[in-house]
């Protein structure tokens, strides 16, 4: 049987895959989506800064081929701010308010993984958020700001109704 | 917008620095760039300021070569007190001119005007800034003695300012180097030569020997292969297909000498050749040493450490025909602009340099390296390309942190630091572009450069002292990397002096400070002890509970940079705590308290920032980082065993800025990580009274060290016990020899079937196909039949057995090479009794044993679907047998002695149909027990009890599926059901390799196929469950804390943990059955668990099963020999370790 046409769902929307499906889902996102918030590290989920979410749980797009991330929802960095009124997500404007980067390159890894996490942990502790973000690495040494940018992004959705 | 009016401030080079245009906007020019440091708007703050506008009137424009001023490269954290100040100069410049104007307009003296909101007023009257500027307007030179804005009447210096391109960053918006994209834009795929990592030697740049291009020109996607020299390249239309291409192409390099000894590193730098410099002498050394009345002799080594980018560089060039367009990710695109002129022959004017901010880079990576690539390939096809290296090539290739050594000599009399001598070698230069070497347009010599002298004068008083600098040209490429030669000269300083505190039984800070001439560093030491809580201390203090020792340490340093003696810039001093477990000697820093002066503060956010990320990245370098070589290369490809600073050891930081707002600002992008490593030394010191002088501080090296000092401390690896695996197979090879001698003689060979004609295409009924494809997907017929990466079916794959390499045959419908000349008669007796058709005999590998028992009606449907296939026309490759397993009548032999069922298997009466069903596909087209029952010395299955109890084969395991093993993993009817129709089963198992392949074909198969084979499956298990298998079977706890800090450990956690101990629950990517479910794990020898590291897993596209990525390129044999023996002892704590092997 010759292979249907691959379709992925990406920030809500259903977007046909012209390239070869085999592709990772990160190539495939930033070649031809044209999104670029998921960033290439290590090409081996080592360094998270790759990472989107998949049904709202982390996925590192560099070791997943596309094909595998048909049928699921796939969300990005671009994708988070609110598509009605354009409001960013609570934890992008506590990476902003905290200064959750300094070049940044990492900082796509880190806000979706914080996401996920802060949707199964919506009230952390600093050793539970440190312990979440364990495999997303920082070369910069912004992790004190981090941290500090995912615990007011908890208390932030907690506000939130 | 270009013909608004616009007034230029200028030096006298005409370089701008400052513009304003009609609608008053300001944009400030700096040369240098934003590293991620947030530079910019610190540089904004002190336009804005000296203008008093509003920040958001004020716009930055950083290294693009075509508007910014050449001021150099962005390093030695020069920017904020160097290019700083004719910014604030132009600034002060404009607000004079425009003050005056103000005030002619407004006729007012120019004393009452002020700024606000974009006009410029006085009292009740105001006016527009942009009207002030006229048409005729051009440009104004900076006047230098322009009246500076007083600091007490700061109002945007001095204040925390949140960075500006934030936003961006967090939703996706920011354009990164790696995000360019340019029209008509191609991607290259650079191919570097073996000698990774090297800048000098014949070899460089001589050493391509050809590449045969036609082996991928034409394929898809292809656009060319570019070589200038040893620079080689492939350009495709995308960028994963230029990496599959040259991944593809068969180059020939030479091999290149072999690295001098790495291992090593103090002996090998100081033997390369040298050149001295004596930059500092007091006194009279050498008599001053003999009259000590302490005497010491210390070595100090800093290893090669990688700057660790989390982007691996990237560039765009546009050949444009000779005005070329560069954008990338440099430091300093003014130096790469010459660079790039002199590899393409072209007047630097005509190149133009656009600058992007990159992933942070600490110093000299690949970044301008790739601009070269991107830029020659461009020129060969006359297109836009974009290079972006791999992980693996910046790591081999990047000019690394440099090594240096530091040998010290000292003494004290009388209480007091009397001499002191100290000889350094740093390898390391300016990091010539890689372009210009591999193409050999610079030639490849040696090429030192002066740059071991950074901090290199303690900042003591000391009457007799000699400090030498041995300047030499790197060993491998290395280059600046945050801190230089500063931190590793001062962690030579600060360590002797701390030695030489304790030997004089005085408090390490007032004995430091008790030489101190200046009054400000001295200030910085008083003020920095007493807010971090300093507790005076005339020796090591011991503090121990238990097993775990603590310690407080101090050091400090002022960054001094640039050319000998250089420019100071802030200056930090630590106080730091540290948790050692003796036992394994894992060191953990728990706090740093950062004391610095900076002068006058710009942004008291960004100087923080900028001390966090220090603290954060130096800690990291000085607990655990070291690039490690083999004979000839980096051996660190990815971060496996490169650990940097993680978050869960992240320590707490303190800050204490010293404000000195009269002060000029000073430089901090480096400052506060100068102290690191012997502060951290330091508080070793009064924790355990062990000195560690050889960076990284590793759990190993601290082990080894509190070993030498008496501690008790956990053993390294246990003894491996030897088994004698090999030994076994030799004298099973005999044992055949030993059969064939009875039996060769008396045995006829088969004859064979004469070829026929292939039968024609319509000769079968599609329902015989359909059942025929139903059964060569039930018989996984494919998976054998196919070589890696080969045409399916056509053969060629390799099996590893015990008596040889065998690979399997073509059965596609080839009349010549596959089985399109083969009657129903010579399959059928292939199928049966492992006779080929040319009465040959088949290896047992290929399980005839099992196919014997098919129904005659399946046999004959498969057949017709193999003959009804496509034709692949592919000969078969000649196994490579050991004697005597290679000759025929061995295997007549073998079939004499084991092969005793021919017939069609026939169901038994007490049992249900299905179970029937079942049987007859798992035992028969199925041949499950091929693969999961073991084989006996001579290769056949085993019978009885044996069967099904779980086998090696070809590099994997098949667990069992019958016996007390198979009982413990909990199997039911239903999950082996769910098993077989998507892969895996929860908690259970997750299929993977050949049985990954073996469920996807079964996708062909009826559900009541599939639940008659799980209800067959099932019956095989005992009646009595075994309790079952812990998921995890060993927490961290339970491993022991020796455990933890093997080199595994640390590979585990940085290559494997993401996903198979994953952070978040539910990642997508992780693997979807614990390891401690792993069959592979739990198999009788380490093979199949290095299979799947050194191949990975390719998950089935029918199948909701996950890949995970080879290791092969990354780790060594050795690194997976030990990392299969962590993951059994971590993960199947019951088994006992394997056998080495």
């Amino acid at each position: 049987m010759p292979d249907e046409k691959l379709h992925l769902n990406i920030n809500g929307h259903s977007r046909a895959v012209a390239g070869d499906p085999d592709r990772t889902l990160l190539d495939c996102l930033r070649e031809e989506m044209d999104l670029t918030g998921a960033k290439y590290g290590c090409g081996m989920a080592q360094c998270g800064a790759c990472t989107v979410l998949i049904d709202g749980a982390p996925a590192r797009s560099c070791v997943l081929r596309s094909r595998k991330a048909g049928w699921h929802e796939i969300t990005t960095l671009e994708g988070l701010r609110d598509a009605k009124t354009g409001q960013l997500h609570p934890v992008q404007e506590a990476f902003i308010e905290m200064q959750g980067a300094q070049c940044g390159y990492c900082a796509n890894g880190m806000i979706m993984t914080s996401i996920a996490f802060l949707d199964q942990n919506p009230s952390p502790t600093e050793v539970e958020v440190r312990q979440a973000l364990r495999h997303n690495f920082c070369r910069c040494g912004a992790h004190t700001e981090i941290i500090a940018s995912v615990m007011l992004a908890a208390e932030k959705m907690k506000a939130k109704p | 917008m270009t013909n608004l009016p616009q007034l230029n401030i200028c030096d006298t080079l005409g370089q701008v620095h400052v513009s304003i245009d009609g609608t008053g906007k300001v944009t400030g020019f700096c040369g240098h760039v934003d590293l991620g440091q947030g530079i910019e708007v610190a540089l904004a703050q002190i336009v804005a300021e000296e203008l008093d506008f509003a920040l958001t009137d004020v716009a930055m424009v950083l290294g693009n070569t075509a508007a910014t001023p050449d001021q150099g490269p962005t390093i030695a954290s020069e920017t904020i007190q160097v290019t700083a100040i004719p910014l604030r100069r132009a600034a002060a410049t404009l607000r004079h001119e425009l003050t005056r104007r103000a005030a002619l307009q407004l006729n007012v003296a120019a004393a009452d005007i002020v700024f606000d909101q974009g006009h410029a007023c006085a009292a009740e009257r105001k006016v527009a800034v942009g009207t002030l500027i006229a048409a005729t307007d051009t440009e104004l030179l900076i006047d230098e003695t322009a009246k500076l804005k007083d600091p007490s009447e700061y109002k945007v210096v001095g204040h925390k300012t949140g960075r500006r391109d934030l936003l961006a960053k967090v939703n996706g918006d920011f354009n990164y180097i790696h995000d360019v994209k340019i029209d008509g834009m191609l991607h290259a795929h650079v191919i570097r030569p073996p000698y990774s990592g090297r800048d000098s030697g014949p070899f460089v740049g001589t050493s391509l020997i050809g590449y045969d291009e036609a082996a991928i020109a034409g394929r898809d996607g292809f656009v060319a292969v570019v070589r200038q020299g040893d620079l080689l390249g492939v350009v495709a239309t995308q960028p994963d297909i230029a990496r599959a291409l040259a991944e593809m192409l068969p180059v020939h390099w030479r091999m290149p000498p072999e690295l001098p000894n790495m291992g090593d590193l103090a002996n090998t730098i100081r033997e390369q050749p040298s050149t001295e410099r004596v930059l500092d002498i007091a006194g009279d050394i050498d008599s001053a040493l003999h009259s000590s009345d302490k005497h010491l002799k210390r070595s100090y080594v800093w290893p090669y450490q990688l700057h660790g980018s989390i982007g691996p560089s990237c560039a765009v060039a546009d050949w444009a025909d000779g005005a070329p367009v560069i954008w990338c990710g440099s430091q300093n695109p003014h130096m790469l602009r010459a660079d790039l002129a002199q590899l393409v022959g072209l007047d630097p004017e005509k190149i133009d340099v656009r600058r992007y901010q990159a992933a942070g880079c600490y110093g000299r990576n690949c970044a301008d390296d790739v601009a070269g690539d991107a830029l020659i390939m461009s020129r060969a096809v006359g297109q836009p390309v974009r290079v972006q290296l791999t992980r693996a090539q910046e790591n081999l290739w990047e000019p690394k942190g440099a090594a240096q050594i530091m040998d010290v000599e000292g003494g004290l009399k009388d209480g007091r630091f009397h001499a002191y001598r100290l000889d350094t070698w740093y390898p390391s230069n300016r990091g010539p572009n890689l372009a210009l070497l591999l193409t050999g347009v610079m030639g490849n010599h040696p090429q030192p450069v002066e740059m071991g002298d950074r901090t290199v004068v303690p900042p003591y008083v000391i009457p007799h002292k000699r400090i030498t600098v041995h300047d030499l040209a790197p060993v491998v490429r290395a280059s600046w990397f945050r801190g230089v030669s500063a931190l590793p000269n001062t962690f030579a300083h600060e360590c002797f002096i701390d030695e030489l505190a304790s030997e004089a039984e005085a408090d390490p800070v007032e004995f430091r400070l008790a030489h101190i001439e200046d009054t400000r560093a001295a200030d910085l030491i008083q003020r920095t002890a007493e807010a971090a809580g300093w507790e005076r201390r005339t020796g090591p203090r011991l503090r121990r509970e238990g097993r775990m020792a603590y310690g407080r340490g101090f050091s400090h340093a002022t960054y001094v940079h640039g050319n000998f003696p250089g420019v100071a810039a802030a200056s930090a001093a630590w106080v730091c705590d540290v948790a050692i477990d003796t036992e394994t000697g894992e060191v953990t820093l728990t706090r740093v308290f950062v004391g610095q002066d900076q002068g006058l503060v710009i942004n008291p956010d960004g100087v923080r920032q900028q001390i966090h990320g220090n603290v954060h990245q130096t800690a990291g370098r000085v607990l655990g980082e070291q690039v490690s070589f083999d004979s000839i290369e980096p051996t660190q490809k990815s971060w496996g065993d490169y650990p940097i600073m993680t978050f869960p050891q992240a320590p707490a930081i303190e800050t204490m800025l010293i404000e000195r707002p009269d002060e000029p600002p000073l430089g901090v992008g480096e400052s506060a990580a100068v102290p690191s490593a012997s502060a951290i030394a330091s508080a070793i010191f009064d924790a355990t009274g062990v000195r560690l002088r050889e960076v990284p501080f590793t759990p190993e090296r601290m082990r080894s060290e509190l070993r030498d000092a008496g501690y008790f401390v956990q053993g390294d690896a246990p003894a491996k016990p030897k088994f004698g695996l090999r030994k076994r197979m030799t004298t099973a090879a005999l044992a055949v020899g030993g059969a064939l001698a009875v039996g060769a003689v008396a045995m006829p060979l088969y004859r064979p079937i004469a070829p026929t004609s292939p039968p024609p295409m319509n000769s079968f009924s599609a329902e015989l196909l359909e059942q025929g494809r139903q059964v060569f997907a039930a018989g996984n017929c494919i998976d054998c039949h196919t070589a890696p990466g080969g045409v399916p079916g056509a053969g060629g794959k390799p099996f590893e057995t015990p008596f040889g390499t065998i690979y399997s045959s073509n059965i596609s419908s080839d009349p010549e090479t596959g089985l399109g000349s083969w009657s129903y008669d010579a399959f059928n007796r292939a199928m049966r009794t492992g006779i080929s058709r040319d009465g040959s005999n088949l290896y047992p590998a290929f399980p005839y044993t099992s196919f014997a028992g098919m129904s005659d009606d399946d046999m004959f449907a498969v057949y017709a679907y193999i003959q009804s296939s496509q034709a692949v026309k592919q000969p078969a490759e000649q196994a490579q047998m050991t004697f005597p397993a290679n000759l025929r009548p061995t295997n007549i032999a073998w079939n004499w002695m084991f092969q005793n069922v021919s017939a069609p298997l026939e169901p038994l009466a007490n049992q249900t149909d299905a179970w029937n069903r079942g049987r007859y596909l798992v035992e028969t087209i199925g041949h499950c027990s091929a693969c999961h029952t073991p084989r006996n010395a001579l290769g056949a299955e085993k019978t009885g009890e044996a069967r099904y109890t779980g086998a090696m084969v070809n590099g994997w395991y098949a667990p069992p599926l019958a016996g007390p093993d198979a009982a413990t993993r909990g199997w039911t009817e239903a999950s082996l059901s769910t098993y077989l129709q998507t892969g895996h089963s929860d908690e259970i198992a997750a299929a993977a390799g050949p049985m990954a392949e073996v469920v996807s074909n079964l996708q062909e198969l009826s559900e009541s196929d599939i639940q008659a084979m799980s209800q067959y499956l099932a019956s095989l298990l005992p009646e009595t469950p075994e309790s079952a298998l812990v998921a995890t079977s060993a927490t961290i706890a339970d491993l022991g804390p020796a455990m933890l800090n093997t080199q595994s450990h640390r590979i585990f956690e940085t290559s494997c943990a993401s996903c198979h101990e994953p952070a978040v629950a539910g990642m997508f990517t992780a693997a979807q059955v614990p390891l401690g479910k792993s069959m592979a794990i739990r198999a009788p020898s380490s093979q199949a668990v290095k299979t799947i590291i050194s191949q990975g897993l390719h998950a089935p596209s029918n199948l909701g099963l996950r890949d995970m990525p080879s290791f092969s390129d990354d780790l060594s044999t050795a690194q997976m020999d030990e990392m299969a023996q962590y993951l059994r002892k971590r993960y199947a704590s019951d088994l006992d370790a394997w056998p080495s092997e």
